[in-house]
């Protein structure tokens, strides 16, 4: 500035002031992003129009046109809905029992590690580092050869039968690509409906016990309650509606290529759910190991100090804060476990990616069955970010 | 309190004293090692046996090549033997100026500075170093040693920089850049898409080398800058002007090669775009945090898998009628974009780690917005999330497997063409995937260990 202006009457350029510039910045970045869209955008439609395809989500009520595999009571002509319905079902499944594995295999590795017991505290880390660094695809394409391809089971038709003594129904099938395990037959909505008001009941006393504990200072017994209430909601609704549902044994069926009866779990599920729970194992044992490291020294020395039995001072003291800093990072891997589900596309296991790859295969439009598919997920990390959320409230410290 | 504190006695337990302290110090204990030992003795017994006695590994001594660089044309093999030693005068170098800026830190802050030696390097890569000797073990032919012995000799001459005083460190960066870049083009031939990865790198390059020691750049500096990334495009464009050669393209690399370089370039491509997201999620500018936050979200909620289908199946839609990309190459930009996401969240973690009165100090300085950003936020957070980022690079690495399930054949889905071979067709498939098995986690234990190492040596993370 060739004058030099008054103190007084200093004004900032516009191009240098701040609120200016805010609203510059922000109007520039949406309008980059609006044109990127509207040039991605604009380029689908007219690609689709040379093509003479649509962007319609009619397909959905249209036939499948294929059979998903180990679904025998699946109609190809089924309309594709409920294809997709069966893949988030599989997705479920494979999802949680993967957590489950994971959970259990991953606590008792974590806690491995910290062992006195210089074998096991080896072993686990051994577990750890192998598991860890191996890509999860890998390991569940050698959970499928290893155990089934090239495993050591018979093929359906020579199963190996193994029945408990005394009895002539099966307690388990064993072959290289079904297993057949005991499951209910029967069952009403209203059983279920029931056992889902048992479920509700049984947690609404433990949080009463919860707050009562709180309020009166009085044991909880929490844990004894839930699961009486459960129980007894579960036994009363069998009686009362004339025994609904009974057990179910797995046999083979007449031509020896079906298992029917009981519950049969195919060979992708297995590897995928095996595969996946050790592998995120590896990472479930890292954090838990890591939060019971990050539990101050002097925690421990003072429960000792208060003369704590080594289960009292995990129990009251350790553990409590070691979860605190546990749990989120451990919610994320079971959200990384049921993404990483969509492996199951290597052995042929009908989940909800496998299914949608499949159904495009078969002439479905891309764009719309991948839409679908990314809801489903979506759907499955938006309940469990949730989840997170909710636990994130319940145990952040409470500080200031 | 100034009291001298003495570290408590270690007693040193051997033999016996070990055994009992270690392995039955209680009941429970001793229960489970009685239990566990057997159980192990035979497991390593039957390994052991697989692994040295009746594994066949013919099926892996055979396509031993099929392995490390798939269906490349076997008359430019040459390209990649020159890669090698270039990529390891490029790491040599890179190490070494590491190492001397890691000496200057050390003798600033009056702390005892362990000197990177290779015996140091032999023993943190131990992994890798395995796995490549294992690889010389199937070798059938010489050729492959001389291109190692070739290596290792190259690492050493580029390690030879180290104590480079700290004025020529930038360049020091550069040379190995430089390098990293004649590698690729080495194999990928100097047209086309070279000649723009060349110029960026360049270009960035001369950015940063030229310039004042001003921590604000008047506008001399930016002139000078903006002239040295012309003057040094144009001096590129020259360059491959009169060097064409046509090399071979990613669209025809496959095996090993490919799988390192996949996820080399998702590293070094995400990691820009990861920064960019992760500054516009914590901004003021609530239109840039809502395209940032849209963006992570969805990509983090979606598996790989997804993208990876989006990229194959209708990527080619959103693009102009006639525009094509290879497969891999679409692969390559999910990748990024995927990790992309995730670097942004773990960038998010070390700014939001930064106390807000290090922003307030530098603007009570005077600087302005961007150069806060570049002086003082971003130097402390992303050192805090070193050790997350090299996580987040293995977890790609791994994930470098899936482009099996896309038909691509990278190193892992190099077994299908192996197995499609009549003599393999139902035979050696547990050795095979050993191998391959090993061979990913070489590198990612590697990679972890690294990380760790960091972690203790920059001391974030549990604080």
């Amino acid at each position: 500035m060739t004058t030099p202006p008054s103190p007084l009457s200093t004004r900032v350029p516009l191009w240098r002031d701040v609120r200016v510039l805010r609203v510059v910045g922000q109007v520039l970045a949406v309008a980059v992003a609006f044109l990127v869209l509207r040039w991605l955008l604009g380029n689908l439609t007219s690609n689709l129009d040379r093509l003479n395809l649509g962007l319609d989500f009619g397909f959905l009520s249209r036939p499948t046109q294929f059979q998903v595999p180990y679904h025998s009571t699946f109609n190809p002509r089924a309309p594709v809905a409920d294809m997709v319905l069966v893949g988030i079902k599989n997705t479920f499944l494979a999802g949680f029992s993967g957590i489950v594995i994971a959970l259990t295999v991953g606590l008792m590795v974590g806690v491995s590690r910290l062992s006195q017991n210089w074998l096991v505290a080896r072993l686990a880390t051994v577990f750890v580092e192998f598991f860890r660094n191996i890509p999860p695809l890998v390991i569940i394409i050698f959970f499928a050869a290893a155990v089934f391809t090239f495993g050591p089971f018979p093929n359906l038709r020579e199963a190996i039968l193994v029945s408990a003594p005394g009895s002539s129904s099966n307690l388990v099938i064993l072959s290289n690509d079904q297993w057949g395990i005991p499951g209910f037959a029967g069952g009403s909505p209203l059983f279920t409906g029931l056992i889902g008001l048992g479920l509700i009941l049984a947690a609404a006393g433990w949080l009463w016990r919860t707050r009562l504990n709180e309020r009166t200072g009085r044991p909880h017994h929490r844990l004894a309650w839930f699961l009486g209430i459960l129980i007894a909601s579960v036994i009363i609704s069998y009686l009362a509606l004339g025994r609904p549902v009974s057990m179910s044994w797995p046999a083979q069926s007449e031509n020896r290529r079906l298992i029917v009866g009981g519950f049969a779990l195919n060979w992708g599920f297995m590897s995928v759910t095996a595969g996946l729970g050790l592998y995120t194992a590896s990472h479930v044992a890292e954090i838990i190991r890591g939060s019971i490291l990050a539990v101050p020294k002097g925690q421990n020395e003072a429960s000792t100090a208060l003369a704590l039995s080594g289960f009292q001072r995990y129990r009251f003291v350790v553990l409590p804060q070691a979860l605190r800093i546990a749990i989120p990072p451990i919610i994320n891997q079971c959200l990384n476990l049921v993404k990483n589900t969509s492996l199951g596309t290597a052995v042929a296991y009908a989940e909800i990616a496998a299914l949608t790859q499949t159904s495009i295969g078969n002439g479905r439009p891309a764009l719309q069955s991948l839409i679908v598919m990314m809801a489903v997920y979506l759907m499955f990390s938006l309940s469990i970010s949730l989840l997170l959320n909710l636990v994130n409230q319940r145990f952040q410290l409470v500080t200031r | 309190m100034t009291a001298t504190t003495t570290p408590p006695l270690v007693k040193r337990l051997t033999g016996i004293g070990w055994v009992r302290s270690n392995l039955f110090p209680n009941v429970w204990s001793s229960i489970l090692t009685i239990l566990l030992l057997p159980v192990l003795l035979y497991s390593g017994y039957r390994a052991g046996l697989f692994l040295l006695v009746n594994a066949e590994w013919e099926a892996v001594e055979r396509n031993l090549t099929l392995f490390m660089q798939g269906t490349f044309p076997r008359d430019q093999q040459w390209r990649l033997v020159a890669q090698l030693p270039l990529f390891a005068l490029a790491l040599g170098a890179g190490l070494g100026t590491a190492s001397s800026s890691a000496q200057d830190r050390a003798i600033e802050a009056g702390l005892p500075h362990e000197r990177t030696s290779p015996i140091g390097i032999v023993r943190r890569f131990w992994s890798v170093i395995g796995f490549v000797l294992v690889l010389l073990y199937f070798a059938s032919t010489a050729n492959p040693w001389f291109v190692v012995l070739g290596s290792v000799l190259a690492f050493l001459l580029g390690f030879q920089i180290r104590g480079l005083p700290a004025r020529f460190r930038l360049y020091g960066w550069s040379l190995m850049s430089l390098l990293l870049v004649a590698g690729f083009q080495v194999v990928s031939g100097t047209t086309g898409r070279a000649w723009l990865v060349t110029a960026i790198v360049v270009g960035i390059g001369a950015w940063t080398l030229t310039g004042s020691e001003r921590i604000v750049p008047g506008w001399r500096t930016w002139a000078l800058k903006t002239g040295a990334v012309i003057v040094t495009s144009v001096l590129v464009f020259l360059l491959y002007s009169v060097i064409t050669d046509p090399g071979v393209g990613w669209d025809k690399w496959s095996g090993l090669h490919l799988t390192l370089w996949v996820s080399a370039l998702a590293i070094i491509l995400s990691f820009p775009f990861g920064l960019i997201m992760a500054l516009a999620r914590r901004s003021g500018l609530p239109a840039l945090r809502l395209l940032a936050t849209t963006y992570i979200e969805l990509i983090r909620g979606v598996p790989l898998i997804a993208l990876l289908f989006m990229g194959q199946y209708v990527a080619l839609f959103f693009l102009p009628a006639g525009s094509s990309l290879s497969s891999i190459s679409r692969a390559i930009a999910v990748f990024t974009l995927f990790t992309a996401a995730y670097v942004a969240e773990i960038v998010r973690g070390g700014l939001q780690s930064l106390p807000p009165g290090q922003t307030e100090a530098g603007q009570a300085l005077g600087l302005t917005p961007p150069s806060v950003i570049r002086l003082i936020v971003l130097p402390q957070a992303l050192r805090a999330v070193i050790p997350a980022m090299v996580g987040q690079f293995i977890s790609l690495f791994k994930d470098t497997s899936l482009l099996s399930i896309l038909a691509i054949f990278e190193f892992f889905n190099v077994r299908s063409l192996v197995h499609g071979q009549p003599d393999f067709r139902v035979v050696a498939h547990a050795e095979t995937l050993v191998f391959v098995a090993v061979g990913y986690w070489a590198v990612a234990f590697a990679m972890s260990r690294e990380s760790q190492r960091l972690e203790g040596r920059l001391r974030v993370g549990a604080a």
